[in-house]
């Protein structure tokens, strides 16, 4: 597992990244979102172990990072850079051998055959990378960041620029490596991935301003709102409605409520609509979406900000 | 040496074995070299039907060619030059292959390859190593085939003997002294500051400036003004490889990962 404790980086004068804390454990997907020039890639960069941070430190499975270790500890990480950053002139395999070689593998052939294989660039092996695609280029970069089977991964925008097929693709793999006990911190743009892989999300404008389950989040930005859909028409049950919410409204089968604590509320309000004689066929309590989620703490941040 | 080194300098020689267009003007000075020496010694002298030994600058300067009794003036004047032209021909090739040292780390940023690099295990004294080595060995290997190609053409242009006064300690000390560690130098020299400013023409640049006394030095070689012995060349040679070491610990020292990552654009 990662973990970083009160990671704080500072250029000059300016603070880039304050007293972030945050730990992805085994078999665990974290998702870190944040606005551009949010410090998602220098929180990376800090727990990679390639820049330093002000204050804070970062460990791998426990063990703090430090000059002394950074070169053992590094061989722990798969780091997935922003730029796929390939040699043009070296070919897919070159470029993959390279790495084997610095990573120390003992059966390096094995180890990139396989990986070719899973993301089906065997019959780019012979390609130099300055002939490929964006999205083999950025596949050829996770290949090298998989190579060594690092226990923690960390994934700076995986996905971007890549057409559906390759972002599916790439997303089975990080769910693979999920699955195989891999502490994965996965820096995206996309609220729509994050939702779909991650086990937590961390919501970063320079502090972390959030750090929760999808679920949990969203709960916290919970409206109230519940939708019930009643057979028939639903004005006949507005008064019992009423009773729960003054304000509440009936649009068709629909009737639409706002509840102070809707997860308690809601089975007294069915069964008291039942009691009115209402077959109630749905019952929908509308949560806030994870974008809602994102821009509430990035805005509210925003507004705090001096 | 170590896997890691071995793993970078095979990409690095990949690269230039693909780029072969790079080593060109290594070739060219060594050939320059060789068509200047043989033209000064042997062409010019039966064209213009002037000897060399008829200029007594010549032969004040070939004085120092001495133990071969049966070498004519000409044939001492001939083996002077082309001792002294040996010097330049080791020198220039490496001022060529400070090129590939200049872009070792600047062009690695600049290619947006060097972040990935650094996050591996590889360590600031492998990765600097593989890349001084990563430049020297090319321009060994283009310079090697040329030398016995100098030594070829003396051998056929040059008066008998003359041949015999290069296979000497003194050549020996500086092909296999002198010039590995002035090479080092220089292309350590230029690594290091290829670690520290943003472009390639800039570490070329201040290289440069850091290995003029070397060419001084080897000027005042050429011109007759130093005349240095089989020893001082070995122990010069000596001298510059120790110096390298501690060029290297400086390098190492001075190579800031976080500065190469975030303060150039």
């Amino acid at each position: 597992m990662l973990s970083a404790f009160h990671l704080t980086r500072k250029f000059g004068e300016r603070v880039v990244v304050d007293d972030v804390t945050l730990n992805v454990g085994c078999g665990e997907i974290v998702a870190l979102l944040g606005p551009n020039g949010a410090g998602k890639t220098t929180t990376m960069r800090m727990i990679a172990g390639l820049i330093r941070p002000t204050r804070g430190s970062t460990a791998i499975d426990g063990v703090e990072m430090t000059e002394r270790n950074g070169s053992q500890l590094r061989g722990r990480i798969g780091f997935l850079t922003e730029a796929p950053g390939l040699w043009d002139s070296l070919t897919v395999r070159e470029n993959l051998e390279t790495y084997a070689g610095l990573y120390g593998l003992a059966r390096p052939a094995a180890a990139i055959d396989a990986l070719l294989s899973q993301l089906r660039l065997t019959e780019h092996a012979s390609a130099r990378s300055a002939e490929l695609s964006k999205g083999m280029k950025q596949k050829v970069a996770l290949a090298r960041t998989l190579l060594h089977d690092p226990p923690v991964l960390l994934l700076d925008e995986p996905t971007a620029g890549l057409d559906p097929e390759i972002t599916k693709h790439v997303r089975d793999i990080l769910e693979e490596r999920r699955a195989a006990g891999c502490a994965l911190l996965v820096s995206t743009h996309n609220l729509d991935e994050a939702q779909r892989i991650s086990d937590r999300v961390a919501v970063i404008q320079q502090r972390l301003l959030a750090f929760d389950r999808p679920d949990a989040l969203r709960r916290k930005l919970a409206h109230g709102h519940v939708r019930i859909r009643v057979a028939g028409d639903a004005t006949p049950y507005l008064d019992a409605a009423r009773v729960f919410d003054a304000g509440a409204s009936a649009r068709g089968s629909e009737l639409w409520l706002r509840l102070a604590d809707a997860e308690a509320t809601t089975p007294e309000v069915v069964r008291h609509l039942v009691d009115a004689g209402a077959d109630v066929v749905e019952v929908q309590p509308e949560q806030a979406g994870l974008e809602e989620v994102y821009l509430h703490f990035v805005k509210s941040s925003e507004a705090a900000a001096p | 040496m170590t896997r890691r080194i071995r793993a970078l300098l095979r990409k690095e020689l990949i690269e230039i074995s693909r780029h072969k267009s790079s080593l060109l003007p290594i070739a060219f000075v060594g050939v320059y070299c060789l068509v200047l020496a043989i033209g000064l010694t042997v062409l010019l002298p039966t064209f213009t039907g002037e000897k060399l030994s008829e200029d007594p600058d010549y032969l004040k300067l070939s004085a120092s060619i001495v133990g071969y009794p049966g070498l004519s003036a000409d044939g001492r004047i001939q083996a002077y030059f082309f001792q002294q032209f040996l010097l330049v021909f080791l020198f220039v090739p490496i001022s060529v292959a400070m090129t590939t040292a200049a872009h070792a780390v600047v062009g690695e940023k600049e290619a947006r390859t060097m972040e990935p690099l650094l996050a591996t295990p590889l360590t600031t004294s492998e990765l600097l190593i593989a890349k001084v080595i990563g430049a020297l060995l090319p321009a060994v290997v283009v310079t090697v085939p040329e030398l016995l190609l100098y030594l070829g053409a003396i051998a056929v242009f040059s008066e008998p003997g003359v041949l015999a006064t290069m296979i000497t300690w003194r050549s020996a000390a500086a092909v296999g002294v002198l010039a590995p560690g002035l090479s080092l130098i220089a292309l350590q020299l230029t690594v290091l500051f290829s670690t520290r400013v943003q472009n390639e023409d800039t570490a070329r640049q201040l290289a440069i400036v850091g290995v003029l006394p070397f060419g001084a030095l080897i000027l005042a070689q050429f011109t007759g003004h130093l005349w240095l012995s089989a020893a001082a060349l070995a122990a010069s040679g000596i001298g510059l490889i120790g110096a390298w070491l501690l060029l290297l610990a400086l390098s190492v020292a001075a190579f800031d990962r976080d500065r190469v990552l975030t303060r150039w654009r």
